[in-house]
């Protein structure tokens, strides 16, 4: 796990380097796939190949912290949200070809701008910035947690707290009483989300 | 001790909040409070009196800094209060007299529903009237000014069914508002001549501005002192506020009220002093004043409208004094004591002959009660002996004092003032003597009382039998007892000032004094002031006295007929301020409409167009709400970039 | 590790240290107590909640709430006359919070704004009975479908929602680390620990739950995505700066820390530096409701329960200023030439389309959510003053407006008719003739909003502007001044339609509260008037207030 110490240069890349510039290109591929795949399951399963390449890149740069961290909620539950989701409002499985809004364009110019600003920003940022990976690694879950629990402490505890407050608030907002016992959802519930104390409303009435 | 002065104002001022913010919950007890409260703040005012008198002479004032607001730059408005020698006589009075009044009221105010109100108004009253002696720089003199502004309106107006009183009301409100905005002018004059409000800086650097603005500050100081003190050219307004319940005009439009633009006159002495031209000017409009108010008193048939003209001429004399500068100011305020003490107790002898009448208050219609109504007859009589300057009671001492200054002023002027001062006088015999022969003398003229319901002008709370004539009986204790003690003070007071100038030698730290060159010597001027009195009293006498008074007063000359119109003072305001105001505003309201509205109404237009386009952006959606943010960032992202880059 | 600030290269070069056991963290308890005992409180309202049978709830919330938050008020005026404002202050927990004047002057703040919200949280009187019982403003039972069966029932059950008083609690300890937090993940944590509460909060509307529900997810997905934007910035200039404590970003921008290859590296460009700081500036900005982060403001206050609303418009305002101070003067004071127009424009801006929108509100909820954009602007001409009566004059504006909104908010639950509160202006006409009181109270506020003087709300502005000027804005007071012209025409008219209006047939009718709603509105006021009428001894204790401590 070094990089070649004291001769640090694009010209003479390692087997790490390798490995993370194909990694990188399996990442970029799934994730491509995830974007323009017509079957909105593939779609979240692509993500979870995606996310996994990211977690593997995470491991080839030593942070390896990090990289369990993005596997266990990244691929552990977002993914399974998503999936879930799907389950939920009753996605059809199989090809669904009125899934595009019609607005690819719009996110494909939003999308390259957003990645052309980071690429620009963190190159420039970090144009010839070597670090030393040597010696005991940054991203260690040794090294986090000893940083967690002496610097972070206090937010760490306040996220404590965030977390019991996001308990009591899903009780509140789903706790049912005894009089009432309905399927969990139903088409009736689901939230109009158009404008209702809109301008236009106010004005009217 | 320094404290009390915040409690002395603060007690009146609780019993006006309890009063007013209790609620009907009070009625039974609210005149109680009102009167303990009242005592209270003369129990303070005569505490602090015994602790200053303990002094000596040069730290007798107390200083007291509540807290400033908003202090900025140079700009100060300081809370604080300052009790001199000059402030404590004042307090004593208010407090004295006002607690005096307010159990007068008890007796007179006993059948009106709103008696807790009334003493409500009167505890604010108080407490506004000390505030305006307290303070110790122009700004907060200020706030006690437009207090008892307020107040008086709400007093005067306190029977708002009566349309009169109403509109009596309106009229001392509007009045004075002119002369609070010379009051106001005034204040800001200074403040940019001088850099501050307090008196302590202003008065010490007073010669230090130019002439011209002196000037301009005194007249301007002047024309708020004539507002509140009812003088010449705006006095109109006093005698219609007769219409208030008569302890209002015994303490308000007698005792105290009025008499705060001889206090800030006195108060502002130095700068007075360094501006002759405006102590000149106060000088004539006090002896123009004098003369105005006693013409008026002759005239009316009214017995407090006679009452009221005596009390503008009774303070044009205080407003002469006051102008005279270092030679008068003692004199000023020490016929103001005195005056307090008689004015009151004359008022408060009219209203108990109202009290007895059923509340008639022509004198034409009176006659004989002394045989009826003793005590009020007793005290009547000794403030009228006081009025008019016997030998040996309180006005004379005062009164003779102001004169002999007038002559003392030296010159041409100073005979002139002199002169109509002497003449003042022998006016005040015969009126007041009118008044008395009226009232206490002569064959019965009653009258019965008349319909309430017809005649809206009958003060209410009193027991009115129409068609029945009335039975004159005395007062209640609770009204008798205060009009005994006034007597006391109108007969005692001014000998008691001037045993061993014991007055002047209290008041001359704080005013000055100097001792003018007098072209007549004390004696003379006392001999020709007794002359004036009996010409004056016999003429009242034969004119009223020896001949029976016709009920229906006579059409009478040209003067006599204008005096009763308050000599044409409403017509000419009519004439001159409110049809000249009227095509002002017509042509104002056309400009107004024409221009000012245009151009407001299309700003008012424009914004609202505005408005009404932003709000098009806020359509609902939460999406487009998002895009806005990502748009603001992107913005506030690239401005912050491109303002390194420039 | 001998450095108390963490940062990426430093902590590297120190790890020959053996990490076998992590050394004890220091941690200040007596400093952060308001905190602690404000978490402690919401704790056992939880336990209350869970424990406790239904009927017994209520009181137990309430008390607990209520002496939570004043003993937590207790604790900061402890800490403040120990000497923590002024000469102890000094950053606690290892470095991620600051105790300091402006802290504990806003944490005061909050906690006593809390306290008088929990009042009206708490009023019990204002709706009819429901099936004989007394029901407070919130949802009977929040996963009900607005409408349904299923809602009456839980209404006929007599269900009430006693949960909001935790949450509340939750809320209020985030709010109070928010201004004093030290470093930027506290500040990223306590900007969540408040919002979340607030999501749910404005969930749980009795009337009207279709509107308060859009409300709470509006504001949820808004607030989701400017925390993003925060989270971003954040990391950006974690990327420059090489740490994200307060002291040690300043340190690197003004160019005293220690240089490190890396960081010279990083900080050879200040892109990084201007993007990450408008980013989280941004974030703040979004809490505080300026132009152009504003649009959820109206909608959300709209549809929230109006405790709630009343609660968030003071509280949020006081936190998120009390953020975005810290943030300006500790943290980017060095690039203060980059920021500071821009700043001016989002000042600007604020001010007067805040003040011009509201022209032609017809709903005095939302009447009042412009108004709070407007004075978002005004404050943020005193934030920009760069200087100690910039900081005096903000802290003094905050607590002076934040009372107003309270006492405004409490005011507008007492108008109602069938339908719950009447909140349409039209309905409010002539209600100076029917309820005399409650119309001059609801007066007096607008007249603060407006700046009268003798209220609190021209002592605010006066100091705020006075500040401005002095920093050198003299263009921007003037548009404040006439911001404020256009705004004050807005509050004359709600005053001129109460009082000079013929009230309408089978008009709304003002009921009659509790104690509880009486004692908020009276707090309201005494404070409005007695920060008008006296304000010099709070401006000064404002000004003792105002030294950020690094």
């Amino acid at each position: 796990m070094t990089l070649a110490a004291g001769h640090p240069g694009f010209m003479s890349p390692t087997g790490v380097e390798i490995a993370f510039v194909l990694v990188g290109i399996a990442t970029l591929g799934a994730a491509l796939v995830t974007v323009t795949t017509k079957q909105l399951v593939h779609a979240a399963l692509w993500l979870v190949v995606a996310l996994g390449g990211f977690a593997v890149e995470y491991l080839l740069l030593t942070a390896e912290f990090i990289a369990w961290v993005q596997v266990l909620i990244y691929v552990g539950s977002v993914v399974v949200l998503l999936l879930f989701g799907l389950m939920l409002t009753k996605a059809p499985i199989g090809r669904s070809p009125d899934a595009d809004s019609g607005n690819g364009w719009v996110a494909l110019v939003v999308a390259v701008a957003a990645a052309a600003t980071l690429v620009w920003v963190v190159v420039d940022a970090f144009r010839s910035t070597w670090v030393d990976l040597g010696g005991a690694a940054q991203g260690s879950a040794k090294v986090t947690g000893a940083i967690l629990f002496r610097h972070w402490v206090l937010p760490f505890e306040a996220l404590s707290v965030l977390l019991l407050a996001a308990l009591v608030g899903a009780i509140v907002l789903s706790k049912r009483g005894a009089p009432a016992r309905r399927s969990l959802l139903s088409k009736s519930e689901a939230l109009p989300m158009r404008g209702v104390p809109s301008e236009r409303k106010a004005r009217e009435s | 001790m320094d404290h009390l002065i915040g409690a002395l104002i603060g007690a009146p001022l609780l019993g006006a909040g309890i009063l007013l913010v209790g609620g009907r919950r009070l009625d039974r007890v609210g005149h109680w409070i009102g009167c303990l409260l009242a005592a209270v703040s003369f129990g303070i005012g005569a505490a602090l009196f015994a602790d200053m008198l303990g002094k000596p002479t040069d730290q007798r004032t107390l200083t007291s800094h509540l807290y400033s607001w908003v202090p900025v730059g140079g700009f100060r408005a300081d809370v604080a209060f300052q009790l001199d020698q000059l402030s404590m006589t004042f307090v004593l009075l208010i407090t004295g007299v006002g607690t005096l009044i307010h159990i007068y009221s008890i007796g007179y105010m006993a059948h009106d529903e709103n008696r807790r109100r009334f003493f409500g108004y009167l505890n604010l009253f108080l407490a506004a009237m000390l505030l305006l002696v307290l303070a110790d720089n122009y700004l907060l003199l200020y706030v006690g000014w437009e207090g008892v502004g307020l107040a008086s309106y709400l007093l005067i107006g306190f029977w708002q069914h009566k349309p009169s009183a109403a509109t009596a009301a309106k009229k001392a409100f509007i009045v004075n508002r002119v002369g609070d905005m010379g009051l106001s002018i005034a204040i800001m004059v200074l403040f940019t001549t001088y850099g501050t409000f307090s008196f302590g800086p202003v008065f010490a650097h007073a010669t230090g501005a130019s002439q011209a603005k002196l000037t301009v500050i005194g007249l301007l100081l002047l024309l708020g002192a004539c507002g509140k003190s009812a003088q010449v050219p705006l006095q109109s307004w006093l005698g219609d506020a007769m219409e208030g319940p008569t302890p209002v005009s015994a303490l308000i439009h007698a005792a105290t009220m009025v008499t705060a633009g001889v206090y800030l006159v006195t108060r502002s002495g130095a700068i007075f002093n360094a501006a002759p031209t405006a102590q000149l000017a106060v000088c004539v409009v006090g002896a123009v004043t004098l003369m105005f108010g006693a013409i008026v008193g002759c005239a009316k048939d009214d017995i407090k409208k006679a009452l009221a003209g005596s009390t503008m001429s009774q303070i044009g004399y205080m407003m002469l004094a006051a102008g005279l500068g270092p030679i008068g100011y003692v004199f000023a305020i020490m016929h103001l004591v005195t005056h307090g003490f008689f004015k009151a107790g004359l008022f408060l002898g009219a209203g108990s002959v109202m009290h007895g009448m059923n509340d008639e208050v022509d004198m034409r219609k009176y006659g004989g009660l002394r045989r009826y109504m003793p005590i009020t007859y007793v005290t009547f009589g000794l403030g009228y002996l006081a009025i008019i300057g016997f030998p040996g009671l309180s006005g004379y001492w005062s009164k003779d004092k102001i004169i002999e200054a007038a002559f003392a002023k030296g010159g041409t002027e100073g005979w002139i003032l002199g002169g109509v001062a002497l003449l003042g006088a022998g006016i005040t015999a015969y009126y007041m003597t009118r008044v008395m022969v009226l009232t206490f003398f002569g064959e019965e003229r009653w009258e019965p009382a008349p319909d309430p319901d017809k005649t809206p002008g009958v003060e209410p709370g009193i027991e009115v039998h129409p068609g029945e004539l009335p039975h004159p009986h005395e007062s209640p204790r609770s009204m008798t007892i205060p009009m005994v003690i006034l007597a006391f003070g109108s007969v005692f007071a001014g000998g008691l000032f001037s045993i061993n100038s014991a007055f002047l030698k209290w008041l001359e730290p704080v005013t000055g004094h100097s001792e003018g060159h007098s072209p007549v010597s004390t004696w003379e001027v006392t001999a020709a002031t007794l002359v004036v009195l009996v010409v004056g009293g016999a003429l009242a006498w034969a004119q009223y006295g020896r001949r029976p008074v016709p009920v229906t007063a006579p059409r009478g000359s040209l003067v006599t007929r204008a005096a009763r119109r308050d000599l044409l003072q409403d017509d000419f305001n009519h004439i001159v301020l409110v049809r000249g105001g009227e095509h002002l505003t017509r042509s104002l309201v056309y400009l107004d409409h024409s221009l000012v509205d245009g151009a407001v109404n299309g700003t008012a237009a424009s914004v609202g167009g505005l408005s009404a386009r932003l709000r098009q952006v806020q359509n609902g959606y939460v999406r487009s709400y998002a895009v806005s943010m990502l748009g603001g960032t992107a913005v506030l992202v690239a401005a912050t970039l491109l303002m390194r880059a420039v | 590790m001998t450095g108390t600030i963490h940062s990426l290269w430093t902590t590297a070069a120190d790890s020959a240290t053996p990490l076998d056991k992590i050394p004890t963290p220091k941690i200040e308890y007596a400093q952060l107590s308001p905190v602690l005992i404000v978490f402690g409180a919401a704790v056992l309202g939880i336990l209350v909640e869970a424990l406790l049978p239904r009927r017994s709830r209520y009181i137990a919330q309430l008390g607990v709430s209520v002496t939570g938050l004043a003993a937590a008020f207790a604790a900061i005026v402890a800490l403040a006359a120990d000497g923590y404002a002024s000469a102890k202050s000094h950053i606690a927990a290892m470095g991620a919070v600051a105790v300091d004047g402006p802290a504990l002057f806003l944490q005061g703040t909050i906690v006593l704004v809390a306290l008088v919200a929990a009042f009206t949280f708490a009023e019990r009187r204002l709706d009819p009975l429901a099936h004989g019982r007394r029901v407070d403003s919130f949802a009977a039972q929040g996963s009900t479908v607005p409408g349904s069966e299923q809602e009456k029932r839980a209404v006929r059950a007599g269900f009430t929602t006693t949960e909001v008083f935790p949450l509340l609690l939750f809320a209020v300890g985030g709010m109070m680390i928010f201004p004093a937090a030290n470093d930027l993940l506290t500040l990223f944590v306590s900007l969540e620990v408040f919002s979340l509460p607030l999501y749910l909060l404005c969930a749980l509307a009795r009337r009207h739950r279709l509107l308060s529900q859009e409300a709470a997810v509006k504001y949820f997905l808004l607030g989701a995505f400017s925390s993003a934007i925060l989270l971003f910035g954040v990391a950006l200039l974690y990327g420059y700066a090489g740490t994200i404590s307060y002291g040690g970003i300043a340190d690197v921008i003004s160019g005293t820390a220690k240089m490190t290859p890396a960081l010279a590296n990083t900080t050879a460009n200040d892109s990084l530096l201007l993007i990450g700081g408008a980013m989280v500036v941004v974030g703040l900005l979004f809490k505080v409701a300026a132009v152009p982060f504003h649009m959820w403001t109206p909608d959300v206050y709209q549809g929230a329960p109006t405790p709630v609303t009343g609660f968030m418009a003071a509280a949020t305002k006081v936190a998120a200023f009390g953020a975005l101070l810290r943030l300006l003067y500790v943290v980017l004071p060095g690039i203060r030439w980059d920021w500071r127009p821009v700043m001016w424009g989002v000042a600007i801006a604020t001010m007067v389309i805040g003040a011009i929108i509201a022209v032609t509100q017809t709903d005095v909820k939302r009447l009042l959510a412009y108004s709070s954009i407007a004075h978002a602007g005004f404050i943020l001409a005193g934030v920009i003053a760069l200087s100690p009566d910039g900081v005096s004059s903000v802290l003094f504006y905050l607590a002076a407006y934040s009372f107003v909104t309270l006492g405004a908010f409490a005011v507008v639950t007492l108008v109602r008719d069938a339908g719950g509160e009447a909140t349409h202006l039209s309905r409010w006409a002539g209600l100076g003739r029917r309820s005399p009181l409650v119309a001059a109270v609801f007066a007096v506020f607008l007249l603060a909003f407006a700046g009268i003087p003798l209220t609190s709300g021209f002592a605010g502005k006066f100091a705020v502007f006075k500040a401005a000027a002095q920093g050198g804005a003299v263009p921007l007071v003037i548009i404040g001044v006439i911001s404020s012209a256009i705004a004050a025409f807005f509050y004359i008219r709600v005053i001129v339609l109460m009082f000079f209006s013929e009230p309408q047939p089978g008009g709304p009718s003002v009921a009659v509260p509790s104690a509880l709603t009486s004692t908020a509105i009276a707090a309201g006021v005494a404070v409005t008037l007695a920060l008008g009428v006296a304000p010099q001894y709070f401006l000064d204790l404002a000004g003792k207030a105002s030294v950020f401590v690094r």
